[in-house]
C-alpha cells in the first residue's frame, strides 16, 4: 500500500506531465484536431474556438447557425506547422442568391487578406450540368458550346489572345473561378500621361496601372495618423502577373504610435526595362495610414475591388463597371444620398454595408459621392475618372455572376461529398507565412451576400483539421545540421 | 486508517498535479486548458482535501 500512495502516483504525474509534453511540441509534426458541435459535453477548450462575431451566428440550437458573412473562427495550435487540411461537414439553408461558401486563412494581418479556397459553389455546379465539361477537377474547362476537345489548345490559345468564338477579346468571353490563368491583358496604341491622385485614401488598398512604355513611376505621400496603438509600417508591393518585381517597405519607429500627432511619409518606385502591360500594385498600411496622394507616370489606374476615400474637400465622382456597390459609411456624418448608375440611394445609418445594384447598363457607371468616410466595395474596379477606367480582370463566377456574353469558364473546383443530408468538403491551406497570433491560425468562413434578418443560413456539424509540419527530428536537423 | 492515508495521498496528488499544470499553464498559454478544464482538478483538491480533514 505505502508504494501505492509514494511510487505509482509519482509515476503517473510524471507520465500524465510527460503526455503534456508530447502534445505540446507533437514530435511526429502531425496531428488533428476536431470539433465536433454536436457533443455538448467537452473536457476542454478545444482547438477549434469560435465563431465570430456574436450577431452573425445563432447559438439557441445546439449546431451553430451562420447568419451573416463572413464569420472567423480561430485554431489554437501548441506550434507551428506547414500545411492544414480543413473538413468542414454542413447542411445549407441558402437560397439562389447566396450560392457561394468559400473558407480562408488569414494571410496578412494588416492586409486582412485571407487565402480563400471554395467549398462550394452551386452556379458552377449548376453550369457543369449543361454546358460542356473538360478537364479534372483540379483544373475544369466549361464551354457553352464545343469549340475544343482539350485543356492545352484552349490554354494556348488564351495565352496567344485568340479564343475561338471570342472576337472581342477574352475578358469577354471567359470566366473564371479559384483560378488565374496565364492571360496578358494589352492595349495596343494606348498613349499614356502621368498623372497625380491628389484624393486621400484610408488603409490598404490595390491597383492596377497600365505601363505603355518600358518605365513606371510610382510615388506615395502618407499620413501616418498616430492614433491607433500599435506601429503603422508601410509596404508597397508591385506585380506583373502572378510575380512580385519589386516591393517597398517603410518601417514605423515612432516611439509613440498613439500620440496622435500627425507624420508624413514618402515612398516612391522607379521601374524601368518593363514589358507594355498590366502591373498591379499592393499598398498594405494599416487604417491609421492615410494615402495623401499618390503620383503615377501612367494615368490609366483603377483602384480594385476597394476604395475608402477620406478628407475630401467637397462631392467625390467615381467610375466603375461594377454591376453592384456595397457601400459602408464608416461615421455617422458620412450618411447622405449617393448617386449610382444615375440612380440615387440612401445611406441612412452608420457603419451598415448596403448593397446598391445599379440600372443595367454595359457604360461605365458614375458614382456620386456628397460625402467622403465611406468604404466602397464590388467585385470591379473604381477610377477617379472615366478616361483611366479600364478593367483587366475576368470575371468571377462569384454570387453576383451573370453567363451573359461568357463561353467558357476555367475553374478549379471540386464539389463537396453528400452523406446524410450533411456535405462535407475538405480543403488544403499553406500555413507557411499565415498570420498566428497567440498561438492561434484565424479562419473565415463567408457566404457572400448572407444578410442577417434574412431566412437563409448555414448549419455547422463539424469542423476538423489535420496539420501537418516539420518533425522534431528534422526541426533538430535543420538546428544543429548546419553547424 | 488506510483509506485516511489514500484520501489523503490522492489530495497530495491532485494537489501537485494542479500546481505542475498551472505552471506548464503560465508557460505554454492553452496547453492544458485545450484538453482539460483545471475547475475539475480544483474540484478533486477541494473535495478530497475536505475529505481527508473529516476524517480526522
Amino acid at each position: 500500500m505505502k508504494g501505492l500512495l509514494t511510487k505509482w502516483p509519482f509515476l503517473l504525474g510524471v507520465i500524465i506531465v510527460l503526455a503534456f509534453f508530447v502534445l505540446k511540441f507533437v514530435p511526429s509534426g502531425h496531428i488533428v484536431y476536431e470539433r465536433d458541435y454536436s457533443q455538448t459535453f467537452r473536457s476542454g477548450k478545444g482547438f477549434v474556438l469560435g465563431f465570430t462575431p456574436a450577431e452573425r451566428v445563432d447559438l439557441s440550437q445546439t449546431l451553430p447557425k451562420l447568419i451573416g458573412d463572413p464569420v472567423y473562427f480561430s485554431l489554437f495550435t501548441p506550434r507551428t506547422f506547414d500545411t492544414a487540411k480543413v473538413t468542414i461537414v454542413y447542411q445549407d439553408h441558402l437560397s439562389s442568391s447566396t450560392p457561394l461558401i468559400e473558407m480562408g486563412v488569414l494571410k496578412d494581418k494588416v492586409a486582412r487578406s485571407y487565402d480563400l479556397q471554395p467549398v462550394e459553389n452551386k452556379t458552377l455546379a449548376a453550369l457543369a450540368q449543361t454546358w460542356t465539361k473538360i478537364g479534372t477537377s483540379n483544373l475544369m474547362l466549361l464551354e457553352n458550346g464545343k469549340n475544343y476537345s482539350d485543356l492545352k489548345s484552349f490554354q494556348a490559345d488564351l495565352a496567344s489572345g485568340a479564343l475561338k468564338d471570342c472576337p472581342s477579346g477574352s475578358s469577354t468571353c471567359l470566366a473564371t473561378y479559384n483560378y488565374a490563368p496565364v492571360y496578358n491583358f494589352t492595349l495596343p496604341g494606348l498613349k499614356t500621361s502621368a498623372i497625380t491622385l491628389a484624393e486621400p485614401l484610408r488603409g490598404q488598398h490595390q491597383f492596377y496601372v497600365y505601363a505603355a512604355s518600358s518605365t513606371l513611376d510610382l510615388a506615395f505621400n502618407f499620413v501616418d495618423m498616430n492614433q491607433d496603438a500599435g506601429p503603422d509600417p508601410i509596404t508597397v508591393n508591385l506585380y506583373y502577373g502572378a510575380k512580385m518585381i519589386d516591393s517597398r517597405q517603410v518601417a514605423d519607429n515612432d516611439p509613440v504610435p498613439a500620440s496622435g500627432v500627425a507624420v508624413e511619409k514618402k515612398l516612391a518606385l522607379v521601374e524601368k526595362n518593363l514589358r507594355p502591360g498590366v502591373y498591379k500594385a499592393e499598398i498594405k498600411i494599416t487604417d491609421d495610414t492615410v494615402i495623401k496622394s499618390i503620383q503615377s507616370s501612367s494615368d490609366k489606374l483603377v483602384f480594385i475591388n476597394h476604395l475608402w476615400p477620406v478628407s475630401a474637400s467637397g462631392p467625390l465622382d467615381l467610375y466603375t463597371d461594377a454591376p453592384y456597390l456595397l457601400v459602408k459609411a464608416f461615421t455617422p456624418a458620412s450618411l447622405q444620398t449617393l448617386s449610382f448608375g444615375g440612380q440615387d440611394f440612401n445611406l441612412d445609418a452608420p457603419y451598415q454595408q448596403y448593397e446598391f445594384d445599379a440600372p443595367a447598363s454595359a457604360a461605365p457607371k458614375e458614382i456620386r459621392l456628397n460625402r467622403d468616410d465611406v468604404i466602397l466595395d464590388s467585385n470591379s474596379v473604381f477610377s477617379w475618372s472615366k478616361d483611366s477606367l479600364f478593367n483587366p480582370s475576368l470575371k468571377k463566377v462569384d454570387n453576383h455572376f451573370a453567363p451573359d456574353g461568357i463561353k467558357y469558364i476555367l475553374a478549379d473546383y471540386q464539389a463537396p461529398t453528400e452523406q446524410n443530408g450533411w456535405q462535407s468538403a475538405t480543403r488544403d491551406f499553406s500555413l507557411t507565412g499565415s498570420d498566428r497570433e497567440n498561438g492561434k491560425y484565424s479562419f473565415l468562413l463567408s457566404v457572400p451576400g448572407l444578410k442577417t434578418g434574412s431566412d437563409d443560413y448555414l448549419i455547422i456539424k463539424d469542423i476538423k483539421v489535420e496539420l501537418q509540419g516539420r518533425s522534431l527530428w528534422e526541426k533538430l536537423k535543420a538546428l544543429y545540421g548546419n553547424k | 486508517m488506510e483509506i485516511n492515508k489514500l484520501v489523503r495521498g490522492i489530495f497530495y496528488w491532485l494537489s501537485a498535479m494542479l500546481g505542475v499544470f498551472i505552471v506548464m499553464e503560465i508557460i505554454w498559454p492553452n496547453i492544458i486548458l485545450a484538453y482539460f478544464n483545471l475547475n475539475w482538478l480544483v474540484l478533486g483538491v477541494l473535495v478530497f482535501g475536505l475529505a481527508s480533514l473529516i476524517k480526522k
